[in-house]
This record gives structure tokens, C-alpha cells and sequence, in this order.
């Protein structure tokens, strides 16, 4: 810090001060241990490391032992620090700890870290290990989309996280569209399209099909291929060896 | 404060202006002040169905644009005193209209009306969701045939999202089913829908139905909202339709078209 106004006499030279203290925020990995650091759980970070090499590369770690409450001596975080220094991996502190966890890891070179909040892998990352992150994605929640009016003509109904549940009429010229499953609970009229983003074991559920379309994961049928036998029952449609099959429930 | 009621229906023809003006007048006899407003800028219509488009000097656009005050452009019925049209502009279109300019507008004969009608146009564009955009309630007018059927489903999607109070959280705009142009006789032999399966597909609260009749074209070339030829079956209808929009509970039932002594005797001798 320099003062603003020096006074006529004092001396202050920027150059000549020792050092300057600035807060920075930088982002670290957080690598969560689901137990102990055994055999396999090397194995999975070697696997981890190969499908996406420079992830790591120059990333403060933070070891998460919220859940590997059997590691408590110092030594054996020591042993662990070499092991991940072993794979040019660089564990600055742990997050999760007990005090005594705390005190063995500070003996090993590792501080106890608080609080944090999730940050967005950079781009940069995100393409070096596509494998990574869709791992992570299919570990977000699927979220269910409830819709309990009826959907008009011409509007549209996108659950974009996971399954959509309509308890209400689907008119003709709507359109229900849902990464998950799609159920009914009232005459579908419109179009529902289950599975858009590629899930081939979606399935659509429906308390009464005058369905105009219906498809999953790309492939889809129109009133015209699904005949009248079909014609306001209660059915659900699945994908099997790439054909939509349309069967009554029972 | 007055009540707002769009009437719309989305599809072109289905009676939206003879509708306006028969509830409009319909609830001016009941002793309701209320006013009716052409929204159909460009084809200028509800003044002559009300038989008031000699007398229209300045209009909505006028008053929008701020070229007239709201009284120089409102018309009060020579026939109801508490009826009043405010007529719009036939040489502008659309976008001369604003939602500021309505909401203003709309505002201000809110003050002096209980029921304030829009006539919308057809369609969902600008004129049509301007007409909706502040309403309490909503009557839409349906024909019993398809591709009416699926339009008022359309407008009825759009009222519950695209509306004043639908984007303020303020509740649903609350619509009211109005079959029009219905012909019993045309039902039975399967050439129209029925009335239980447009009330499946639109599932909204049935306002009236109005049946075909030759009252209603009749009304329209002499410039009379139909409700006044109290002897006709479509105005009857009418009057029961706003009876329910009032409040009043009354038993659903089509009026039987009123027969001249000459047809009832064939009928017998048939």
C-alpha cells in the first residue's frame, strides 16, 4: 500500500519495498476420494490421466477425503504426496478433513482447505478431455419436468435435464421434447419426442396415443405408420435392434 | 374498474365481431356500462355491425397517437345509452398500434366503463396480441370444425403465456369456450363436431352456443348487434351467453330455430 497524500518529508519509494501482498483467486482440481488411496485407487486416476493428459497439467490438487476417513497418519499422506509427485501430479492441500486429518496432512506438506465453490472446467480442458467432462455431466441430477396445464397448439415443452411428466391434455400442433423418458397422463394429440440428445433407452408413455409423431432418440413414427389399432389405448413406445416399437400397456 | 375481455378466436370468420357486439350490447341492457374497441386496424368492421360507422370522426389510432382525446373518439349507442364503440382506423394497420398506447388507453376507460370488450382480428400477430395482451378473461369463438378447433387451441396457448398477466404472475387470463355457428342438424348427420369433443380437445368452461342462423346476417346488413331481435334464437342464445358471463348459472341448452307458421304446418303434412 502507498499513502495518498505523502507528507512533505516522508519518504515513499515503491521500489523499494520488500514485498507486496495481493489476494488472487486461481483454480485448484479437486480430486474426491471415495476411500482409502489402494491399488485401484491409482488405477482409476492412471486411467483418468491417460484419457485426458493435460488436464492436470500445472493444477494446484486438493485432495477431498470427506469420504476416506480410514487415511489418518502422516505418513501416510507422505506416501501419497510422492505417489501423485510420481505422476507429475502437485496435491497443495485437502479439503474435508478431520482436525486430526488436518494435523497429519500439515505434517506432509498439506494445508486444510475450506469452503470453495464449484468453478466451470475451462474451455481449454474441456476439449483436451471430452471423456472427463461427459463424465461429469452424467453425474448432474437428471431433473424431472412436471407440467400439470394443458399444452396448446403450437406451443412447446423442452426438458432438457431428464424426463417430462404432462398430466393434462397434449393437443394437436404441440410438442413435447425431453432428453428422458416422456409420460402422459392425459390424451396425446401432439408429438412427443423422447430421447433427442441420444438416448436410446427412452420410452414414451401415454394414457390415450392420437399421437401425430412419436420418437425416440431420432427415430419416429406418424399416426399414419402407428394404424388404428393403436388408436386411443394406453401404450408405451421403446426402441429395440433400431425400430420404435409401439405396444399396448397392459 | 372495469373488466377486460378480449374476444378472439385466432382463425378468420367465426364470428368474433358479430360476437362483440351481441355480448357488448347484451351487457349494456343488463344496465353494465360498457364499451366495445375494434382492434382490427385496417378492416374496420365492429362500427358498422353496431351501425354507428356514419358518426365515427376521430378513432383509436387517433387516441393512441395522441392526435384526439378518448372522448372525441367514443360513440355512445343511439339505441343504449350505456353501450359506447370506440371505432378504429381503416387507412392505418397494425403497427400503428403500441402496447404503451393501448395500456393508456385501456387504462383510462377503465375508469369510466364496468366492461371494457375487445374485438380482436384474426390471427396471432400484432393486432391480435395487442387485443389479448391486457385481459382479464377471454370468450373464443369457435366454429365446430376442425381447423377452428386447433386455432382457438393455439389462441389459447398464447393466452396463458403471451398475456399481461401471465408474464406478471398475476394469474390465467380466464377463457370461456363460444361455439358459434352451430347447426344441430348438420351434428347429427356428422358433417360438424360435437359439442363434447370440442370440450375435450379445448378443455375450457363452455360460455354459450350460438346456433346458425339467418338472424345473425340479418342483424349484421342492418347494422343491429343480433341480441336485440330478442325473438330469434341467436339472440336468445346471446343472452344466456352473457347471463353466464355475469355470473349466473344457467342450463346449457340450443335454441331451437323459431319456425314460421308456414313451416310448421309442412312440417305436419311432412
Amino acid at each position: 500500500m502507498q499513502s495518498v497524500n505523502p507528507k512533505p518529508g516522508t519518504q515513499v519509494s515503491v521500489a523499494t519495498t520488500p514485498l507486496q501482498v495481493r489476494g488472487r483467486s486461481f483454480t485448484a482440481v479437486v480430486l474426491r476420494m471415495a476411500g482409502p488411496p489402494d491399488a485401484g485407487f491409482f488405477e482409476a486416476l492412471d486411467t483418468l490421466m491417460r484419457q485426458a493428459p493435460h488436464f492436470f497439467v500445472n493444477a494446484p490438487l486438493v485432495l477431498d477425503v470427506e469420504h476416506a476417513a480410514d487415511l489418518g497418519e502422516k505418513a501416510e499422506f507422505v506416501k501419497l504426496v510422492h505417489q501423485l509427485r510420481a505422476r507429475k501430479l502437485f496435491a497443495v492441500g485437502i479439503q474435508g478433513a478431520t482436525p486430526e486429518q488436518g494435523n497429519a496432512a500439515f505434517g506432509a506438506g498439506l494445508i486444510t482447505l475450506q469452503g470453495g465453490r464449484e468453478a466451470s472446467l475451462e474451455r481449454g480442458a474441456a476439449r483436451a478431455a471430452p471423456a472427463e467432462l461427459k463424465a461429469v455431466t452424467s453425474v448432474e441430477p437428471a431433473a424431472t419436468l412436471l407440467i400439470t396445464e394443458p399444452v396448446r397448439s403450437g406451443q412447446r415443452i423442452f426438458a432438457d435435464r431428464g424426463d417430462l411428466i404432462v398430466m393434462a391434455p397434449v393437443s394437436s400442433g404441440a410438442e413435447l421434447i425431453a432428453h428422458g423418458n416422456i409420460h402422459i397422463y392425459g390424451p396425446l394429440r401432439g408429438r412427443a419426442l423422447a430421447g433427442v440428445n441420444g438416448d436410446r433407452t427412452a420410452r414414451i408413455f401415454c394414457q390415450n396415443l392420437e399421437a401425430e409423431l412419436i420418437a425416440i432418440a431420432g427415430l419416429y413414427r406418424t399416426s399414419d405408420d402407428l394404424g388404428p389399432a393403436l388408436r386411443q389405448t394406453r401404450i408405451q413406445a421403446f426402441l429395440k435392434d433400431d425400430t420404435l416399437c409401439v405396444e399396448p400397456l397392459k | 374498474m372495469a373488466k377486460i375481455i378480449v374476444v378472439t378466436s385466432g382463425k378468420g370468420g367465426v364470428g368474433k365481431t358479430t360476437s362483440t357486439a351481441a355480448i357488448g350490447a347484451g351487457l349494456a341492457m343488463r344496465g353494465k356500462k360498457t364499451v366495445v374497441i375494434d382492434f382490427d386496424v385496417g378492416l374496420r368492421n365492429l362500427d358498422m355491425i353496431m351501425g354507428c360507422e356514419r358518426r365515427v370522426v376521430f378513432d383509436f389510432i387517433n387516441v393512441i397517437q395522441g392526435d384526439a382525446k378518448i372522448k372525441q373518439a367514443l360513440i355512445t349507442d343511439r339505441r343504449l345509452e350505456n353501450l359506447s364503440i370506440l371505432p378504429t382506423s381503416q387507412t392505418r394497420d397494425k403497427d400503428a398500434l403500441t402496447k404503451e398506447g393501448v395500456e393508456k388507453v385501456l387504462n383510462e376507460l377503465r375508469e369510466q366503463f364496468d366492461y371494457i370488450i375487445c374485438d380482436s382480428p384474426a390471427g396471432i400477430e400484432r393486432g391480435a396480441h395487442l387485443a389479448m395482451y391486457y385481459a382479464d378473461e377471454a370468450v373464443v369463438v369457435t366454429n365446430p370444425e376442425v381447423s377452428s378447433v386447433r386455432d382457438s387451441d393455439r389462441v389459447l396457448g398464447l393466452l396463458s403465456a403471451k398475456t399481461n398477466r401471465a408474464e406478471k404472475g398475476e394469474g390465467e387470463v380466464k377463457s370461456h369456450l363460444l361455439l358459434t355457428r352451430y347447426d344441430p342438424a348438420r351434428v347429427a348427420r356428422g358433417e360438424m363436431m360435437k359439442v363434447d369433443d370440442i370440450l375435450e380437445i379445448l378443455s375450457i368452461p363452455l360460455l354459450g352456443i350460438i346456433p346458425e342462423s339467418t338472424a345473425v346476417l340479418k342483424a349484421s346488413n342492418v347494422g343491429t348487434p343480433v341480441t336485440f331481435d330478442t325473438k330469434s334464437n341467436a339472440g336468445k342464445a346471446y343472452e344466456d351467453a352473457v347471463s353466464r358471463l355475469i355470473g349466473e348459472q344457467l342450463e346449457m341448452k340450443i335454441q331451437p330455430e323459431r319456425q314460421g307458421l308456414f313451416q310448421r304446418l309442412l312440417r305436419r303434412t311432412a
